[in-house]
């Protein structure tokens, strides 16, 4: 009896002793940064410097300003868009790939296709979209080789429109991995069940397949969103600094030394994302599908 | 019957999903190959030359273009990157490991874990600048700020996949080593470890790439010195030029000899398994 419970108390003294270094390391370089940037908004903000002196002024100063609560919308709406088309782009590849290829080989292949891209860099892949979209870019000369439009479309780049057909083409495979994982799973005979009882493609689709899939669907929501709501350089560099999403006013008030600032957008971004994470996560219980 | 239209339609699309997912990549192979130094970033292909791969060596002669400003940055980032892999994979393992009971605390512990792929590299970044510049007061550079943020960006993707594999794990051949008076120690090197050993060769995979890659974080918790991304991110406020392109052709060739390093490795151990099972059965 008392050694089972010294063995127990060894076995707690190792695990405590495994987790330590890992639960230290993201307290202090992940949850402290963020108590910090909570801290520093509400710091006194002089032309180049901070001070611990609390005030509201910078919270003011983001509510009273257009260009910041515009930027707040902006995020919003480009994270709604994108989350869409990653979703429509994603879901039919999806199921192609983890449902309808009987073949395990062949569905592994498509999987490593879609993940190839990742290879190169990113920012090398946000630029590699300027060539496309331009009025001389590669869109437009295919259209017009293939006599579809007669004048280029010029409203492809340094717009809205490119910075979400950029966001979707580099996020969308984050949406078809989780997807295409969970299909796979699905038992196929209550498909042949369902079929043998009459049931038709849209009907088996929308009652068993659609529901089972969707802990993936949330996942890679989640995947997306995360990525999207932070994201700053594809709308840097593809609209030619139109399109600023909180991350771009972060970006360039850390620029100007404004950090009481960067701190509040900050703030503001973290409550954004833990609601859409929260509201994801009562869908889906993440740790139950792992 | 849904399936004979179905499945050819939905294998067209996906036919234009591949399109769409290289698209990008093609036109910027292409275009790697304008000529140079006069040839910009655009269609159409004045004459194809390999000035631009040229030029990033310095192979050139000198033009109103600089050079890409990559060779200590491309050091940097490839030590950056094996710091994080080898931190983010102990941790992993250690946590991983330690997820193999049941404790009090286990679903905390986890998602505070997992935090760390979740919360933006803005923010991290952000939070980590803060952090020095303010509150401890030491200078921020690559290879100390930036570095504590990359391990806690890959740490979880380490923790995950090795939780993954050691969920599949068979304990028993641990019980044995154990009824048999081997330390839990030796038991972990000689006994677990050859065995997950496939899963933390992904894990280090994972953490190398994503710190290599890694951006966000870099730009705000990282000093003067630039890393690899931070170098290619300085050229987007200024003219593009068709050698950011060549040098993203030879960055994904150089991922794919990685690539090739990891399925060695990966083959290799596989088949060091499989002898030692036909041993096993031999005896």
């Amino acid at each position: 009896m008392s050694d089972t419970l010294t063995i127990e108390k060894r076995q707690n003294a190792t695990t405590r002793l495994l987790l330590a270094p890992g639960i230290i390391w993201m307290c202090l370089f992940l949850v402290a940064p963020i108590l910090m940037i909570v801290y520093v908004s509400f710091w006194t903000q002089t032309t180049f410097t901070i001070s611990p002196e609390p005030t509201l002024a910078s919270w003011k100063q983001f509510f009273g300003s257009a260009t910041y609560t515009g930027s707040l919308w902006t995020t919003i709406r480009i994270w709604l868009i994108v989350l869409t088309t990653t979703f429509l782009v994603g879901y039919p590849t999806a199921l192609f790939v983890g449902l309808l290829i009987k073949s395990k080989t062949l569905s592994t292949i498509l999987l490593v296709i879609c993940v190839i891209p990742f290879w190169t860099s990113f920012l090398i892949r946000v630029l590699a979209w300027r060539p496309m979209l331009g009025k001389e870019g590669a869109v437009n000369i295919v259209l017009m080789k293939l006599g579809i439009i007669r004048e280029p479309i010029e409203v492809l780049l340094f717009t809205e429109l490119s910075v979400i057909i950029g966001m979707t083409q580099i996020y969308c495979v984050f949406m078809v991995g989780p997807i295409a994982f969970m299909l796979a799973r699905i038992d196929r005979n209550i498909i042949e069940a369902a079929r043998d009882l009459g049931a038709g493609f849209g009907r088996i689709f929308w009652k068993i397949i659609f529901p089972l899939s969707l802990p993936g669907v949330v996942v890679g929501s989640i995947f997306v969103s995360v990525m999207v709501l932070g994201e700053f350089a594809t709308s840097g560099a593809l609209s030619g600094r139109k399109v600023n999403l909180l991350g771009n006013i972060i970006v360039t008030q850390v620029g100007s030394l404004k950090w009481a600032m960067a701190s509040v957008v900050g703030v503001i971004l973290t409550v954004v994302i833990g609601i859409v994470i929260a509201g994801f996560l009562r869908i889906v219980d993440l740790k139950r599908e792992l | 019957m849904e399936s004979r239209i179905l499945k050819p339609l939905l294998g067209f699309y996906v036919g234009l999903f591949v399109l769409f997912l290289y698209g990008p990549f093609v036109v910027l192979t292409i275009i790697s190959f304008q000529q140079g130094p006069e040839g910009g970033p655009q269609f159409p292909i004045i004459e194809w030359s390999t000035y631009w791969y040229r030029h990033i060596f310095g192979l050139t002669p000198p033009s109103r273009i600089a050079p890409l400003p990559v060779g200590e940055a491309l050091m940097r980032s490839l030590i950056l990157a094996f710091m994080t892999m080898v931190v983010s994979t102990v941790l992993g393992v250690m946590s991983a490991q330690a997820f193999r009971r049941k404790f009090k605390g286990s679903t905390v512990v986890f998602y505070l874990i997992v935090l760390g792929m979740m919360v933006p590299g803005v923010l991290t970044g952000l939070g980590t600048s803060l952090l020095a510049n303010n509150v401890i007061g030491i200078e921020r550079h690559w290879y100390t700020t930036a570095f504590a943020t990359h391990v806690a960006y890959t740490f979880p993707f380490a923790f995950l996949v090795m939780l993954a594999i050691l969920n599949r794990f068979d304990a028993s051949v641990e019980e044995a080593a154990w009824s048999l008076g081997v330390d839990p120690w030796t038991t972990f090197r000689k006994v677990t470890f050859p065995l997950i050993f496939p899963g933390v060769l992904s894990a280090m995979l994972f953490a190398f790439t994503l710190s290599l890659d890694e951006f966000p974080r870099t730009l705000f918790a990282s000093g003067r010195d630039q890393t690899l991304p931070l170098a290619i991110y300085g050229t987007f406020s200024v003219e593009i030029h068709p050698n950011i392109f060549a040098f993203g052709v030879l960055t994904t060739l150089f991922s794919f000899a990685l690539l090739s390093v990891y399925g060695i490795l990966m083959a290799m151990s596989v088949r060091r398994a499989k002898k030692a099972a036909m041993q096993e059965d031999i005896a």
